[in-house]
């Protein structure tokens, strides 16, 4: 119950936060604006800020700083001045320790709310009733933004310039289009998290509106049955896999399997595919296959380091390999989409039936609205978080190779431990020796910056964040941090309760339901989920459906955050396996190899071995 | 005229209520659904009314009531101690002792349960509190009629009259019927509510159970297990395993109140089978009355069987928030969500 238990002092002053040894500094990597300051301290001290650990599980290299200030430029542009949500502006976020902590800006006014209740009905309405053919506009214009990013062309510096420049109009000479272009790409980044935003806010609302509804009617509906009859059945992120499956059936069928050997590289397997006919033909096929499924990421696609299949086949293979092994075992590797079918339809038929007759109609309604908005819900992370943003940070990796050919930075990847306007920086320097000849300072300037910023990381990398700083709220009314990140009163109080280091129990969201016991594996980031092992549970901050393929192998899994509309919820759900999501800590109050039992019905982890501390 | 004194239970149905009282009447409509329900009869109220004429007690209940008209606490002991010395001197009518051997005949001797079927027990309306006797593992004709008697006495215990007595001219004259069943040797019984009686959800089942015979949990004796169970995916949703000290196991002359063993004590006794198998009777039941049931039941020491001993509709159950505000459209829902419901 959200009464009064008390959380003032349950969490720490963002101004006593320490610096952890040797981290000293770490504050040069980001915006002037998102530090806690002394001349804010006073209004900063009394707001309540949580860890944005379902984005930002690890600490932010700088130029990624970009994947916060972009997306919050959107949401804020579309909740507060497009389409004016009443009691809630944008989202203000902060840097402790290289980990982001954000916290809503509420509206207050009862006059400026009612204002705002004018914009957002008619303006909601109009998404509402012409939702079908917008969102297919939208998929258009993404997909305009896809091409636009991978066909823009980051232009060298030549010794002379071509005889063009004098005869074309309009043509520039190399150091406008160098500039141009790294212009463009941050526009056309910017671009896609406006689009990410268009319909989350309303796509997110309708279902928790009839997740609401439900539980006004049934108080004891486990979350897990409100979002399985939302759910799609042909939802595209689980094509990917689906696909894999597929390639997985021909390699057996065409009897080219034996290739796929565990331990194998990619390049291995595919030079002795080549060597038969039914090999090259299965190699076509794969081909076909990438566009666009290989687009998945390897993890949530915030950060730089999650790449995607066509950068990384070994994650593919992987899965390939233990799709094979497991058809050749005799085990059914396919989702069961019929039985998921009926059972969405079951459970909907059945629950309205129990419904009081009121209820019923707007059950009826909110569910078909909830199931025309779940697509767009799913899909937007094919379309922007992995299929955008891969090709967008391969763009910036040849910006890093531009900048590593005249020795501003060693390495391409290192382009990622600037700040964009560090970056724009170099860039101004580097066109501006290649016109006058002049000797660049950048080559002594940034290399040493790189070199302590990788190492500021990897530190920060060890400290453990706490779920929230600064004064929490008594009840959380904010409906976005509600709706976006199950940050809800009774998960506040969760987390206050969290802060004891003895605790042996971990509390979460039930999302998927059943209990196992089992060893833990805790996956931090995304080159760690290779370590996991058959019949592990999986405990990390957040996963992402290209984490697919080890859902194969493992038997629960546990996140940090996350509500039950999150894709570890939806996958476990799937596989039938069970799952707890939103524990706050679990990847830091689990160690890998410990006993854990996992009760995704009643949403505890408890810790078998006893406190890991 | 002949009177009726019993009916085998499987022929009795809802329209007998007012000769053989609710509970009577309930299990036949149950055993006609199929539900399984241990084979028994009944007394009619005629059988108790033929006892009371037969045995002269008239003038003294007439006599006692009187005096217990006023209401004050000590009259109204003192005259259901009166009816109650004078209905255990006399005899059960001949009649009646006939007709129940004959129906117990059937039974090759084995324990029955012998409890009170009120008039208008089991009703929605009301319940009657103190009018329900239960007397278990009753073996023999000789102590089946001495518990019919002793359920017959009940109507006239101090809770009772009292109760009769706060409804006036509203109150019948009193009359009850007896239902004798054959005794089921329950390894766990409880009672479950095919509703969340606490927080009014009509998709749940709430389940209380503990070890032994019924008596346990009916009489408040143990904390019982806890458990609640998704109506449509039977589904564990809530559990919570208590400590339970003592249980009843059948004993000479009745049910025996025993120490439940240290191992078994804080031992769940429902596992996830148990608990669908009875979630599908309860559904089946409330489905059978299309009302929401408060159903106990046992289930046997030997194949694990379910029974339904007794079911009636809930009564006094929480609204779901959603049910009490006035009915909202999807749109008008979907505006709050977002906190942009217009003021009136």
């Amino acid at each position: 119950m959200a009464t009064s238990t008390p959380i003032a002092g349950a969490f720490p002053s963002p101004y006593e936060i320490e610096t952890p040894p040797g981290c000293e500094g770490w504050e040069e990597m980001y915006p002037y604006y998102a530090l806690f300051d002394e001349n804010r301290r006073e209004a900063d001290e009394k707001r309540f800020w949580f860890w944005n650990s379902m984005h930002f599980p690890v600490p932010m290299p700088a130029f990624d700083v970009q994947c916060i200030d972009s997306p919050y430029q959107a949401v804020g542009a579309w909740q507060n001045r497009v389409f004016a949500v009443p009691p809630a502006m944008g989202i203000d976020y902060r840097v402790i320790n290289g980990y982001i902590y954000i916290s809503g800006n509420p509206v207050t006014d009862p006059e400026k709310i009612a204002e705002r209740v004018e914009f957002f009905q008619r303006r909601a309405g109009y998404y509402y009733e012409n939702w079908p053919e917008l969102y297919e506009k939208w998929k258009d214009k993404v997909r305009a933004l896809i091409d636009e990013v991978t066909n823009l062309h980051v232009p060298d510096l030549p010794e002379y310039e071509p005889d063009e420049v004098m005869h074309e109009a309009g043509r520039n000479t190399a150091f406008i289009d160098v500039l141009d272009a790294y212009q463009r790409t941050l526009r056309l980044g910017d671009m896609m998290w406006q689009r990410h935003f268009e319909f989350l806010l309303l796509g997110y609302g309708t279902y928790s509106t009839f997740s609401d509804h439900c539980k006004a009617n049934l108080p004891d509906i486990p979350e897990q049955h409100i979002a399985q009859m939302v759910a799609g059945i042909d939802v595209l992120l689980f094509r990917p896999d689906a696909e894999l499956r597929r390639l997985a059936r021909r390699a057996i069928a065409d009897g080219v399997d034996a290739a796929f050997v565990e331990g194998r590289t990619p390049d291995e397997i595919e030079a002795e595919l080549g060597r038969s006919d039914a090999g090259k033909a299965w190699l076509e096929d794969l081909e076909e296959t990438k566009d666009p499924w290989f687009n998945m990421a390897t993890g949530d696609g915030l950060y730089h380091y999650y790449r995607s299949w066509l950068d990384e086949p070994a994650i593919p293979y992987a899965s390939l390999i233990g799709h094979i092994d497991a058809l050749k075992a005799g085990k059914q590797i396919d989702r069961p989409t019929e039985e998921i079918e009926r059972e969405r339809d079951r459970l909907a038929t059945e629950y309205r039936e129990l419904l009081p007759e009121d209820a019923k109609p707007p059950f009826d309604e909110l569910l078909g609205l909830a199931r025309m908005v779940f697509p767009y819900v799913e899909e937007h992370k094919f379309f922007c978080d992995y299929w955008f943003l891969t090709r967008w940070w391969n763009k910036l990796r040849e910006f890093g190779q531009l900048l590593a050919r005249h020795d501003f930075i060693e390495d391409a990847e290192d382009i990622f431990q600037l700040g964009r306007h560090e970056v724009m920086s170099a860039l101004d320097e580097l066109v501006l020796c290649w016109a006058t000849g002049g000797a660049p300072r950048g080559p002594s300037f940034w290399p040493p910056i790189v070199a302590r910023r990788k190492d500021l990381l990897a530190k920060l990398a060890d400290w453990t964040p706490p779920p929230a700083v600064g004064v929490a709220p008594e009840v959380v009314t904010d409906p976005m941090t509600i709706m976006l990140w199950g940050v809800t009163t009774q998960r506040v109080q969760e987390w206050a309760r969290s802060q004891d280091p003895n605790a042996t129990e971990l509390i979460g969201a039930p999302a998927s339901p059943g209990t196992v016991e089992g060893p833990a594996r805790v996956v931090k980031t995304v080159d760690q989920i290779a370590d996991v092992r058959e019949g592990e549970i999986l405990v990390c901050a957040i996963t992402s459906p290209a984490w697919a393929p080890i859902f194969s192998k493992i038997k629960a899994a546990v996140t940090d955050i996350g509500g039950v509309m999150s894709h570890a919820a939806i996958v476990c759900r799937e596989y039938g396996m069970p799952a707890v999501v939103g524990t706050g800590r679990a990847t830091s109050l689990i160690r890998t190899g410990q006993m854990i039992r996992v009760d995704g019905t009643a949403g505890t982890i408890t810790l078998l071995d006893g406190a890991s501390d | 005229m002949s009177v009726e004194l019993t009916r085998p239970l499987a022929e009795l149905r809802s329209a007998d209520a007012g000769r053989f009282g609710g509970k009577s009447s309930t299990l036949g409509e149950l055993i006609s659904a199929e539900i399984p329900v241990p084979p028994g009869f009944a007394l009619s109220c005629d059988a108790f009314r033929l006892f009371v004429a037969e045995a002269g007690l008239e003038g003294t209940i007439e006599s006692a009531m009187a005096s217990a008209a006023s209401g004050d606490v000590d009259s109204v002991n003192a005259a259901s101690h009166a009816i109650g010395e004078a209905m255990r001197s006399a005899p059960v009518p001949d009649a009646v002792r006939h007709e129940v051997a004959k129906r117990y005949a059937e039974f090759d001797d084995a324990p029955m349960a012998v409890r009170s079927s009120a008039l208008g027990e089991d009703s929605q309306d009301a319940t009657f509190a103190g009018q329900q006797e239960t007397y278990l593992w009753i073996r023999g004709t000789e102590h089946v009629c001495d518990a019919v008697r002793d359920c017959w006495i009940s109507l006239y215990s101090s809770p009772a009259i009292s109760y009769r007595a706060r409804l006036g001219d509203a109150a019948e004259e009193p009359a009850m019927g007896v239902t004798v069943q054959l005794m089921v040797d329950a390894e766990v019984s409880g009672v479950m509510f095919t509703c969340n009686p606490v927080s009014g959800d009509p998709s749940m089942v709430a389940i209380n159970a503990s070890w032994g015979l019924g008596l346990a949990v009916v009489g408040g004796e143990v904390t019982p297990d806890d458990y609640l169970v998704s109506k449509v995916t039977r589904e564990l949703v809530r559990k919570n395993v208590s400590v339970k000290e003592i249980e009843y196991v059948p004993g000479e002359g009745g049910a025996r109140r025993v120490e439940v063993d240290e191992a078994r004590r804080g031992q769940r006794c429902l596992d996830e089978d148990a608990l669908a198998a009875l979630v599908e009777v309860g559904k089946r039941v409330e489905r059978y009355f299309g009302s929401r049931q408060d159903i106990e039941w046992a289930i046997a020491r030997e194949r694990g069987e379910i029974f339904v001993v007794q079911s009636r509709p809930v009564t006094g159950l929480a609204k779901p928030a959603g049910e009490q505000k006035k009915p909202a459209s999807a749109m008008s829902l979907l505006m709050s969500s977002f906190g942009a419901e217009k003021k009136d």
